[in-house]
């Protein structure tokens, strides 16, 4: 088998100097992947002869002179819930079975203007609802590190294709943490970009109002690229922002003295977290003070609503946009039967939605309900703005904040499915950046009993820079990111 | 209906706005064209897909508002309302909720009694039309054609302040009317860009308190409103008159029969479970914006009527039919500045222009004589070169395929007869002929110069100018 592939950097470097092609950068993404992934399954669809007719086009492409962007001729993988024209969208559902898009995701047009090569669609938990990729109707993915453990979700399939070097990287969707977490799991850099700073058009949603495109790589550097690649205003999103995508490569100095970094107060962490979670993120802490950073404690008083009023938003939106799945105009029905349309709707969704999906669709449809909403929905969205309101006090004291991604290092598979709620409370550090709007990435900093551990560093809104110019700086001093999985 | 009750109406009136595409997205609003021939990834909710508002759907929205005395608001929010149909492509429409555009405006009805009456208007909120359900004969199949989905409409509310049915349909006719007016809709019922519910309730006279409603669906013609609201009102007098109660119900109307029926009871009312949609982001009106619409709109159909009866010195109900339309009263207005003299072209208009339009069953739209050629006809008749017999043959072909009125009668050799020997040589003719005519005039029977006129103006061939003639007559008869 071919070695993991490099980072997106290295590879671009190496296609300049034509140290190597396109194709064979294609090549090896698919040895890698004919070997590991029938293991691993992280992939739920793949692209091959269309990736190496691209990958050729690249080449013909640099043989000419030209280069589309740093990205010309790397390959990618795309979450399942990202759409791109002729090819599947499944969301790892059985009402999507068979859909294919008839269009490309912002996202997914840019990269291909950009000139990367998507090699195929990764595994997920349907709808992008749950944080271990269990819940897909096609299988869990295995985590690269110890396949008797998840990788994390919702995007686990695409931490584990970049953690196991079958892509340099790939992209998923955060909506309370479905980046952050699984790179946390699998030891690789996710990034979750300011709200509104990549265009949503052509992903599927979860819960509008949280959901954020955003990569996975092996390095914040690598993020900064990607970045580039699909931010900026869309017009066909009415939540994408106005402002410019800035250039955030140039923003990765290494230097970080002159900023203040904020650490929660141990009052307001009720997080549950393992002494070896603990130990790696004071020690992340550690060094970017040694690296110039000051460190100052700083407050966050309503995070601890933040998991409750998540879970109410969250599913309220979700309740609503699952509506269309209905069998009627695409997507799986129900065998004809008794009882007209609504018999037709009940079977339909009661065949097509797993038991997750159906659980937050219930949850949300009540909290909308004549009655509850006053209680439920607006309370949640009260919370929402006190919690906005809490980051805009802390970065009046800090540049960003430090905070661990998840309380513990990757579990195991089925260890938690028995109980939703536990999986829900360990969403603890992600949701509030959903909430608030803010950047966040989660980077790597070393193994607890052998599995990766992450940190999140969140910035104000706007300031995805920031956040990747710190982690970068990080990166540049440990040697974290460079672990690979065993054997 | 029995004299101690008090009708209670109100009306919520959808109205298609005028706009080249969609509400959120860029799909074509059409009519009659082959179904699932307009729509896009949004109308068809594929996943992924996006609504991105469409800003003329707004500026037409907005005079709406202004138009009917509306507070018009600088932030409103678009909501989900949720149901399933087949027909609402993503579960759920887009409409406003508890933020909707406009509130608090008013229109003025002239009511049956003669007088005039402000009615309220709750509030106006834009949302997207639903597809449409097919259903063929002996087919057990629904066909759904989403042509019509996410078609861009405003809803208007009116408070509970009509107290008849014919109260009603005058305010349905002035709301439309507004609303052609400044083009904000076409408001054709027939196609279904206006539809109406109405909300009907009795109450004893004197009581202040709201009687138990109903409310009856998709009224889609004038016509029907009254007559649907006229029963609804004699069927709860029955109910209330024999001591029974109203029960609270949406109902429909079948015209065919002129017969209410019910389509469900509001125990089980529906929870439509809206909240904000978190795909668009609250609609802003800047103070600027709202001014400059305001300022664009034209001077409106009560303005109008003023300026027509005291500026052009018309008669109130003449002022009054001629700004029917903006159509109309634009086309007048041209016709009788060109003209010079209003009254005169008002008197041509409210009878021969408004008959050849009623006979074609057309609108003023499909004129297609410019207004200035209306006037030129007018002087040929003024000037006594064609009789107005002849332009008014004329007119209905001028109006409806247009032409220069003066080519059209020399090409129909309709000049009127104005060569002095011409005439002459016909009333001599006429007069030889009709020996017996001339004599019985002699002995006294005033009838017989009609009937020798008739005799000229045949010969004649109608163009001869009939005051002309009767001069001619009495002078060579008074000669003999």
């Amino acid at each position: 088998m071919s070695e993991p592939l490099e980072t997106v950097g290295e590879l671009a470097a190496r296609l300049a100097a034509g140290a190597t092609s396109a194709r064979a950068l294609v090549e090896r993404s698919f040895e890698r992947l004919d070997a590991l992934d029938p293991a691993l399954h992280a992939f739920l669809f793949t692209r091959r002869e269309a990736a190496l007719a691209e990958a050729d086009a690249s080449d013909a492409r640099r043989a000419r002179g030209e280069r589309r962007s740093p990205l010309d001729g790397i390959p990618v993988a795309l979450k399942d819930n990202i759409v791109q024209a002729g090819e599947p969208a499944s969301c790892a559902s059985r009402i999507l079975a068979g859909y294919v898009s008839p269009f490309d995701a912002t996202v997914v047009a840019r990269l291909r203007a950009a000139g990367a090569v998507i090699v195929g669609r990764t595994n997920l938990d349907e709808f992008a609802m749950g944080s271990s990729t269990e819940n897909s109707c096609a299988g869990p993915t295995r985590n690269p590190w110890d396949p008797s453990r998840s990788p994390g979700g919702s995007s686990g399939g695409s931490a584990a294709a970049v953690a196991a070097g079958i892509v340099p990287a790939a992209f998923g969707s955060d909506t309370g943490g479905s980046i952050r977490q699984p790179a946390a799991l699998c030891g690789v850099v996710g990034m979750k970009p300011t709200y509104g700073r990549v265009s949503r058009f052509g992903l599927i949603a979860f819960a509008s109002s949280l959901d954020q495109i955003g990569p996975f790589a092996r390095t914040a550097a690598d993020c900064a690229l990607l970045l580039e690649a699909i931010a900026g205003h869309d017009p066909h999103d009415s939540t994408s922002l106005p402002e410019p995508a800035p250039d955030f490569s140039r923003a990765l100095t290494g230097d970080v003295s002159g900023l203040t970094l904020g650490v929660l107060r141990e009052a307001d962490d009720q997080s549950g977290m393992t002494p070896g979670v603990h130990a790696r993120v004071s020690e992340a802490v550690a060094e970017l003070e040694r690296a110039g950073a000051k460190v100052r404690e700083v407050s966050l008083p309503h995070t601890r609503f933040g998991i409750a009023a998540y879970y109410l938003i969250a599913t309220a939106e979700a309740s609503s946009n699952l509506a269309r799945y209905d069998g009627v105009r695409y997507g799986r029905r129900a065998a004809d039967g008794a009882g007209g349309i609504t018999a037709l709707y009940e079977r339909t969704r009661a065949e097509g939605f797993g038991a997750e999906v159906k659980r937050r669709i219930l949850l949300g449809t009540y909290v909308l309900s004549a009655g509850y909403y006053d209680a439920y929905y607006r309370k949640a969205q009260q919370v929402r703005t006190l919690l906005r309101r809490d980051f805009d006090a802390a970065f009046e004291a800090c540049d960003a904040i430090v905070l661990p991604t998840t309380p513990e290092a990757a579990f195991r598979l089925g260890e938690k499915s028995s109980d939703p709620l536990a999986l829900y409370l360990a969403d603890v550090f992600t949701v509030s950046a959903n909430l608030a709007g803010l950047p966040g990435v989660s980077i790597p900093c070393g193994l607890d009993a052998g599995l990766p551990v992450g940190f999140q560093i969140l910035g104000r809104p706007l300031e995805d820079a920031t956040v990747l110019r710190i982690a970068d700086a990080y990166q540049r001093r440990t040697e974290h990111h460079l672990a690979r999985p065993p054997r | 209906m029995s004299a101690e009750f008090e009708t209670v109406i109100g009306l919520e009136v959808h109205c298609q706005l005028r706009t080249r595409t969609k509400l959120f997205s860029a799909a074509d609003v059409s009519y009659g064209d082959a179904p699932n021939h307009h729509v896009t990834a949004v109308c068809l909710a594929l996943p992924g897909a996006l609504p991105v508002l469409n800003d003329a759907a707004v500026e037409l929205a907005a005079r709406a508002a202004l138009v009917t005395h509306c507070k018009l608001h600088g932030l409103s929010v678009f909501a989900r309302k949720n149901y399933f149909y087949p027909d609402l492509p993503k579960g759920y429409q887009i409409s406003q909720y508890e933020e909707p555009l406009a509130t608090g405006g008013w229109l003025e009805i002239d009511t049956p009694a003669g007088g005039a009456r402000r009615i309220g208007i709750t509030r106006i909120h834009m949302e997207e039309d639903a597809g449409k359900s097919l259903h063929e004969a002996g087919d057990p199949e629904t066909q759904i054609d989403l042509n019509r989905a996410g078609v861009p409409l405003v809803e208007i509310v009116s408070e509970p302040d009509l107290r008849s049915p014919e109260e009603a349909g005058a305010y349905l006719r002035k709301l439309r009317q507004l609303l052609r007016w400044v083009e904000a809709s076409d408001a054709d019922m027939e196609k279904g860009q206006l539809r109406c519910d109405a909300n009907v309730s009795l109450r004893p006279r004197g009581e202040t308190r709201l009687g138990t409603r109903t409310e009856i669906k998709n009224l889609n013609s004038f016509r029907f409103v009254e007559a649907a609201i006229r029963a609804e009102v004699a069927r709860q007098a029955e109910v209330l008159g024999g001591g029974g109660r109203i029960q609270q119900a949406t109902l429909g109307f079948e015209p065919e029969r002129g017969r209410l029926f019910v389509m469900r009871l509001k125990e089980n009312a529906d929870d439509y479970r809206y909240f904000p949609d978190p795909d668009l982001i609250p609609l802003r009106l800047s103070e600027e914006r709202i001014e400059h619409i305001r300022a664009a709109l034209p001077e409106l159909p009560d303005e109008r009527e003023r300026r027509f009866s005291g500026e052009l010195g018309l008669a109130a109900a003449d002022a009054r039919t001629l700004v029917a339309s903006r159509a109309l009263a634009d086309w007048f207005e041209s016709a009788a500045r060109a003209h010079g003299n209003a009254k005169h072209v008002a008197n041509w208009v409210l009878r021969d222009v408004l008959a050849a339009l009623k006979e074609r069953d057309a609108e003023l739209e499909a004129v297609r004589l410019a207004p200035e050629g209306f006037a030129a006809l007018l002087r040929l008749v003024d000037a006594g070169r064609v009789t107005a017999r002849s332009a008014r043959s004329l007119l209905g072909e001028l109006l409806f395929a247009g032409g220069d009125p003066e080519a059209l009668v020399r090409e129909r050799g309709l000049e009127a007869v104005s060569d002095a020997g011409a005439l002459e040589a016909a009333v001599e003719e006429v007069l030889a002929a009709n020996a017996k005519a001339v004599a019985s005039f002699a002995a006294g029977d005033a009838k017989s110069l009609n009937f020798l006129m008739g005799q000229v103006m045949r010969r004649t061939g109608g163009k001869a100018d009939p005051a002309r003639v009767r001069e001619l007559l009495a002078e060579r008869l008074a000669r003999r």
